[in-house]
């Protein structure tokens, strides 16, 4: 044990020791100090001002401020990429601007881009009404121009125009009808305009109906596509011309023109004034173009020039907001002059600190410096774990469990290994193990171009855990190795098998079996027997004794990492009085268990070890019901059971003195599980409240663990410190509150054994789907497949074993494995010892912002 | 070969993997206690692996008995 105490504390191992300290800077230097301490990332303010709401903390206006930038950055960047402007971030030109020069210069941009964008949009409305007025011109025109052809020419304003068009016939009677009656045409007249090509036909119906039938529509499309106003987008258009006499008609079409939103322009009859008037547009409709143009250039290097710097200005006004932020977690002082903040900061990141401290008063030109000292805590400080990439994702998946207690044994530490082996267990396959290597290697290789880029969600987890894939696939190639499986095909890689045929004839291979002659296959499963008919029975039997052997060993080191907790908090009770009888019970059974299946192992005994196991409880274990008194009673109840026992001994078959003993042992041990605690407890309430500074560890019973308390004494005046974390606890013995916690705590722990135990069989369980899964798909597709001489169905076939393999078997299966893997870890070996009721360390820093938001 | 005698391979393997780990990264007193830890870890569970499927061989009481197909 001393040899334990003389090692170096281990990396990860426990998390980093905190201190609660309190800075008091004055108000001219707080802006820059918190900025510095933002870039450094290594202090966690607390919030003092926790019952303010948001406006009524003193630096509401700045924060509003903040915000109102960040919506007009988000603005210019909306308008980017809307106008599709590719922008490169101009880190040349890195100019110093100030927060208030930064807002005057953003709110100018602002009101240029919408004016700029105002403008585009009245130039662009009078472009398309110009362009909708053109092809209503040169339509229209036609018709009425190909109606005049017909009639007889006048040269009154108002022309009458009857037209038909395709009638040829029709055409004729039409005409001679229209001469020899001229006062008929008077009143006749025509409405022209443009309409959506998808609205036109009601539109015709409508107008029919409205004008009950007196009137003739006629309609083509327009040929170019022209933006809808209402809509932004590029629609077919149709221009149509309707005739119709009567002014209450006209008013009719003009009003349901309006209502289906389609625009009206006149066109005039003679074909020189539509040709004088195409003209005109034509020509302002080029201007316009040019107009447009020339705009949008302008807005676009408006934008460019935002855009080039858009970037900084996002991070610097995030900065900003986030240093306002954290100022508003600072209360200030009874001189007001000066703010207080207090806030978790690892131990060894002081002097960098306070470094930054003081070139922050030092840039501030500020006359006093910052007041940077330790305070004492009762409450119990924030989890910090330095890791890098590697262990990175180990620890976030012990995280995920539940954050460590401060300082408490980290299981992330023996996960790095046994979290891949356990996998391995479930999955040994070395050409899926190869597979696995392959993509893992991909990410790891690319880890620097992967990092940068934005990711899809599973891309993310996989590029995240890209070590624990690598440890997974080499776990699994050894494995896969142990098991003699590649893609489920043996091979003969480590020499030949232990088995031969009995006879040289090999006559009864198939009923009576082979022989083993030499020595076992010196590494792994002999390659004989996959495909035998016996392969079943004694893979089961070997994977569910691997699973116990390999339970019972790491149960037995989560309780042995609780020993070590119960040491490192000087907590000699939970030593005696739980880790110890944990110890004996888990090993009296399960530990038995395990050196049974060894010895049968070596010695080829035909023991059967279920009827060993059983009978060494069945008959003693039922008298033990009612004596659950006090536990001084223990000699009692040995005798007891020793006599009582030594009744039954005959039906053991081995070991039977060993077993009575360990039998009694268990029982004895649960007692004590369940009564020390109490009976100690209660001795030693009041007594341990001496001050004896700040290294004294209270235990207070809670319905959910244990929490540990600093007592300390400092002395600061009490007076102006509002909301500090120095309360006092106080501990109170509740006798009915430690019994009941104590109870569940030992009945748990005693029925979790059997379950945990039997819990490990999964691995026994996943390993043998996988090996069957593989085997089927391997003789199944493969092989039927190979069998025939058609090289279109071996390509079929080994193509859909390609696909079978890596959605089932590679992504299926390893998803399932790495779950139970984990499964196994968070329950089986983590609650042996773990709490996981701590709070994660989270600094104010600039860098986790950025990862935040991305 | 023997039982004992893949078992010390096994261990000078861990042994050689410590050494080559202290020599390559080594990084500090408590880093390199951490380093110690994995590749001990990784001993133990390959060394376990490997003996069980070993020993469950070594006097098996069940033989191959081969199928009809082949």
């Amino acid at each position: 044990m001393k040899f334990f105490d003389d090692l170096a504390p281990m990396d990860h191992f426990r998390s980093e020791d905190m201190s609660l300290v309190q800075l008091i800077m004055p108000v001219e230097s707080a802006q820059l100090a918190v900025s510095y301490l933002g870039e450094i990332g290594l202090l966690q303010f607390k919030d003092l001002n926790e019952e303010k709401s948001p406006f009524q903390r003193t630096f509401v206006n700045q924060v509003k401020r903040c915000g109102e930038m960040s919506r007009k950055l988000r603005f210019f960047a909306d308008q980017i990429s809307k106008a599709g402007v590719t922008t490169y971030p101009d880190s040349a030109s890195e100019e110093v601007i100030d927060l208030e020069q930064l807002e005057i210069r953003l709110s100018e941009h602002e009101v240029e881009l919408l004016e700029m964008n105002r403008n585009s949009e009245k130039l662009q409305q009078t472009y398309n009404e110009l362009l909708e007025f053109k092809l209503v011109l040169l339509k229209a025109g036609r018709f009425l121009g190909s109606a005049q052809n017909h009639a007889v020419m006048a040269e009154t304003e108002l022309v009458e125009n009857n037209y038909s068009m395709k009638d040829e016939d029709g055409l004729s009677l039409l005409e001679q009808s229209i001469q020899p009656e001229p006062s008929n045409m008077a009143g006749l007249r025509f409405i022209s305009g443009i309409i959506c090509q998808s609205k036109e036909l009601t539109f015709e119906r409508m107008l029919f109906r409205a004008t009950r039938g007196n009137m003739f529509f006629n309609q083509a499309p327009a040929g170019e596509q022209v933006m809808d106003p209402v809509s932004g987008e590029k629609v077919h258009k149709t221009v149509f011309v309707v005739f119709f006499s009567g002014e209450q008609a006209k008013s009719k079409i003009l009003k349901i023109c309006q209502a289906f939103g389609a625009s009206c322009y006149p066109v005039p009859e003679e074909n020189n004034k539509q040709k004088q008037l195409a003209h005109e547009v034509s020509l302002r409709l080029s201007e316009l173009e040019v107009t447009l143009d020339a705009g949008m250039r302008h807005r676009n290097k408006a934008l460019a020039s935002i855009g080039s710097q858009l970037w900084n200005w996002t991070i610097m006004v995030k900065k900003e907001k986030a240093v306002y932020d954290t100022l508003n977690m600072l209360n200030f002082d009874v001189t007001k002059k000066c703010l207080v903040g207090e806030g978790w900061c690892p131990t060894f990141a002081k002097p960098q600190i306070k470094e930054a401290l003081h070139h922050a008063t030092i840039h501030s030109n500020s006359q006093v410096g910052i007041i940077f000292h330790d305070m004492d805590s009762s409450e119990s400080p924030p989890t910090y774990f330095r890791t890098n990439r590697f262990t990175n994702a180990f620890q976030e998946i012990v995280d995920a469990y539940g954050v460590a207690r401060f300082q408490e044994a980290n299981p992330a530490v023996y996960s790095v290994i046994t979290f891949p082996f356990l996998f391995a267990v479930m999955f040994g396959d070395w050409g899926h193990g190869l597979c696995l290597l392959l993509g893992s290697l991909v990410l790891i290789l690319h880890e620097k171009k992967l990092g940068s880029q934005k990711l899809g969600s599973f891309m993310e987890m996989a590029y995240g855990g890209r070590y624990v894939l690598l440890l997974m696939a080499l776990f699994s190639i050894y494995c896969g190795l142990l098991y003699n499986e590649f893609f489920s095909v043996p091979f003969y890689i480590f020499g030949e098998s232990a088995y031969k045929c009995r006879n040289a004839d090999c006559s009864d291979v198939h009923t009576v079996g082979l022989i083993k002659y030499r020595d076992p296959y010196p590494f792994g499963v002999d390659p004989k027997w996959r495909g035998s008919r016996s392969e079943l029975p004694f893979l089961n039997s070997l994977k569910m004794k691997m699973s116990i052997l390999l339970g019972v060993s790491q149960m037995n080191l989560g309780i042995i990492l609780s020993y070590f907790d119960a040491k490192f908090h000087a907590n000699p009770l939970d030593i005696q009085y739980q880790f110890i009888p944990q110890m004996i019970f888990l090993n009296s059974l399960f530990g038995y268990l395990a050196l049974l299946i060894v010895i049968k192992w070596c010695t080829g005994s035909q023991a059967d070890l279920y009827h060993v196991m059983i009978y060494m409880f069945l008959e003693p274990f039922g008298n033990l019901g009612e004596n659950q008194l006090f536990w001084g009673q223990k000699e009692l109840q040995v005798t007891l059971c020793i006599h009582l026992l030594y009744r039954e001994m005959d039906v053991f078959s081995m070991c039977s003195t060993t077993e009575i003993l360990l039998l009694v042992l268990v029982i004895i041990e649960v007692c004590l599980i369940l009564y020390a605690d109490i009976i100690i407890d209660s001795g030693h309430s009041g007594s341990s409240l001496d001050a004896f500074s700040k290294t004294i560890y209270l235990e207070e019973t809670t319905d959910r663990g244990r929490t540990y308390g600093i007592l300390g004494t400092s002395e600061m005046d009490v007076d102006h410190e509002p909301d500090s974390a120095r309360h006092q606890h106080h501990e109170d013995f509740n006798f009915s509150e430690v019994f009941v916690h104590q109870m569940i705590h030992s009945i748990e722990f005693v029925l979790g054994a059997v379950s945990n135990t039997a819990s490990y069989l999964r691995l026994w369980a996943l390993s043998l789907a996988h090996s069957e899964l593989s085997t089927v798909f391997y003789e199944k597709l493969l092989l039927l497949a190979w069998g025939y001489d058609s090289i279109v169905i071996r390509i079929t076939g080994l193509v859909v074993f390609a696909f079978a393999t890596a959605f089932v078997l590679l992504m299926m299966e390893t998803l399932s494995a790495l779950l139970h893997a984990l499964r196994l870890h968070w329950v089986e070996f983590m609650g042996k010892f773990y709490h996981g009721d701590g709070y994660k360390f989270k600094p104010f820093s600039f860098k986790l912002l950025a990862d935040e938001e991305d | 070969m023997g039982f004992m005698a893949t078992s010390i391979i096994f261990f000078a393997a861990g042994l050689i993997a410590s050494l080559l780990v202290r020599l390559c990264f080594n990084r500090g007193a408590s880093t390199n206690l951490f380093h110690l830890t994995l590749i001990i870890t990784a001993t133990v569970c390959c060394w376990m692996m490997w003996a069980i499927v070993y020993l469950a061989q070594l006097k098996p009481l069940i033989v191959p008995i081969l199928s009809e197909a082949e």
